[in-house]
């Protein structure tokens, strides 16, 4: 049974029930579904011009030696793509997931505040435009990496005062963001939704935006300080003013690490939606994915200095956060665990999105434990900045992350378009991406375990044929993005393809399945009826 | 739709979310300033 209103032309004496059309809906939007779109656009674009980014890197690291750019340009490359990828591509896809999925999943209206969502994705534009421009500023863009460590930010031309102000920016937007979804999940779920039968997006979005709010304003502070120095004659991270660099290392990884499971988390809510859906049974110990989430986003304030055991740290200190690094390994495990259960005995298909789930779940685990070989202080001291380090967060990024976007864009997609993708296609993506990703980033664990440094454009005659491969992969990888554009999103929002139903799979379980395919612009207006598991539409 | 009451609950735990963002970013600097790193 559908809580869905009727046609919203019907409720045209209320302004707000209109649906504006052409730029204005955009433009002026504060409809949850128009903003993730939105988002998710956005996203994408961000990650093409990151793609591209990356494509130049691998293109100079094809051959020894200098090819096409200098090192300077190498490393404003390096700089970029990392920014882009992390503030324009990552965060915001699960902002815009968030936005389309977190109203219909615990039968809301809308966000809570809905012109407040407007503003926080329009502000990503100026802040992208800011950050992409910066090439064309005198001395080129920020080339201090995507920690932007001091002291190299004393050193670089005004293009660094515009990654600042960006990522200022960029933060206040997602600390809006965060604010949105919070208030959404703890003032705005139907009746009978209650938090412990929430879906497990929702609950990992819910502890993503605690983290987003506890760790963006640190950011800020530390690149607001940054700014200082660079200026204002402070010396707060400038050792040639008597400033400790150390210091910007801990607070940016204070941020930073936290910032790992802020890409991660909501993740692993898409995983938790699917593999259940798929396997037709419950998600296996539900209340233990929580809590373990939850864990998980707690420890991650206590292991920062795990990114700095070459500073010079003391052996206690080391002790203490190698330890509590690989703490976190425990309700990670619990979770793939609970994966693993959950297909168990299950009635498995293997659609599209189930695909790119258990791809996630095999890759994403590679990448989990060459985190956990690289949180032992004694190996990390020889593997610190080598391509080790690259593949393993690659590994977790690409394998972790943007796997679980692909697979919810597949489950979630025919909800939004009201189209179903080819399944053929699908998999032709999946295949492709799966292939080309472990040609790209298996051969980089052998190049750091070889020595070979991040961050250089040249290397030495035994890093060739690795670098080559790696090089073909990435080509690969990105060639199957653009087919995944061209052949799967633009049809289907085009409207070309079977039309979805209400509830394309079988198994799939959760109040946004409630709502006609593509789910009607106003949903929910009146608090849904639900039945004992929330996960229905009674009345 | 929200109601007044919802509405009311909105702001309040908006409100609420957001001097704990600026308390963490403005703590944290005072914090290095006075106490140094």
């Amino acid at each position: 049974m559908s809580a869905v209103l009727p046609h919203p032309g019907d409720h045209a004496h209320d302004d707000h029930h209109a649906q504006p059309h052409g730029w204005r809906r955009w433009l002026f939007a504060t409809n949850h579904k128009d903003i993730g779109t939105m988002y998710l656009l956005f996203s994408f674009t961000m990650f093409m011009i990151g793609g591209v980014l990356a494509l130049l890197i691998r293109s100079e690291l094809f051959q020894p030696g200098l090819q096409f750019v200098n090192p300077e340009l190498f490393n404003q490359f390096t700089t970029m793509h990392g920014l882009i990828m992390v503030f324009g591509a990552i965060m915001p896809a699960f902002v815009g997931f968030a936005n389309w999925m977190i109203p219909l999943q615990i039968g809301a209206s809308d966000m809570a505040f809905a012109r407040m969502n407007n503003l926080s994705f329009w502000l990503l534009i100026p802040a992208a435009l800011m950050l992409a421009g910066s090439f064309f500023m005198p001395g080129g863009a920020p080339a201090a990496g995507w920690t932007i460590y001091a002291p190299l930010t004393m050193q670089m031309g005004p293009s660094m005062d515009a990654g600042i102000f960006a990522l200022h920016i960029l933060g206040a937007s997602s600390i809006m963001g965060s604010i949105n979804i919070i208030v959404t999940i703890l003032n705005m779920r139907a009746p009978g939704m209650t938090l412990m039968k929430m879906p497990l997006f929702a609950w990992t979005w819910l502890i993503t935006a605690f983290l987003l709010i506890a760790v963006m304003p640190v950011l800020a502070g530390a690149i607001t300080m940054t700014l200082t120095d660079r200026h204002f004659g402070t010396s707060f991270f400038n050792p040639a003013g008597g400033g400790d660099p150390i210091m910007y290392q801990h607070i940016f990884w204070f941020f930073g690490h936290p910032e790992v499971y802020i890409m991660i988390l909501p993740a692993f809510g898409i995983i938790s939606a699917i593999v259940p859906a798929f396997a037709r049974k419950k998600l296996f110990g539900y209340a233990s994915m929580v809590y373990a989430t939850a864990s998980i986003a707690i420890l991650s304030f206590i292991v920062w200095a795990h990114h700095m055991y070459t500073t010079g740290m003391p052996v206690t200190g080391q002790l203490f956060f190698m330890y509590a690094t690989m703490l976190i390994a425990v309700p990670t495990g619990v979770k793939i665990f609970n994966w693993i259960a959950t297909m168990w005995k299950g009635s498995m298909t293997f659609e599209t999105p189930m695909l790119w789930a258990v791809g996630f779940i095999f890759v994403f685990t590679m990448g989990g434990f060459t985190g956990l070989i690289l949180a032992m202080a004694p190996i990390d001291i020889q593997l610190q900045d080598t391509y080790y380090v690259v593949a393993h967060f690659h590994y977790v990024l690409v394998a972790g992350s943007l796997y679980a976007m692909f697979a919810g864009v597949y489950y979630w997609g025919p909800k939004w378009t009201g189209v179903m993708y080819s399944e053929t296609r699908g998999k032709i993506h999946f295949w492709g991406s799966l292939i080309f990703f472990n040609i790209t980033f298996f051969p980089m664990h052998f190049l750091g375990l070889a020595g070979m440094p991040r961050r250089y454009a040249d290397y030495p005659m035994q890093f060739a044929d690795f670098n080559m491969w790696a090089t073909i992969g990435a080509f690969g990888f990105g060639l199957m993005q653009v087919y995944f554009f061209l052949f799967v999103v633009l049809p289907m929002m085009r409207g070309q393809g079977a039309p979805a139903p209400q509830k394309p799979w079988e198994g799939a379980e959760g109040l946004e399945w409630e709502v006609p395919s593509p789910a009607p612009w106003h949903t929910f207006e009146n608090p849904p009826k639900l039945d004992a598991t929330a996960t229905r539409v009674v009345g | 739709m929200a109601t007044d009451a919802q509405r009311k609950a909105n702001l309040r735990t908006g409100w609420i979310l957001a001097g704990l963002a600026a308390l963490f970013g403005v703590g944290f600097v005072v914090r290095i300033i006075v106490f140094g790193g």
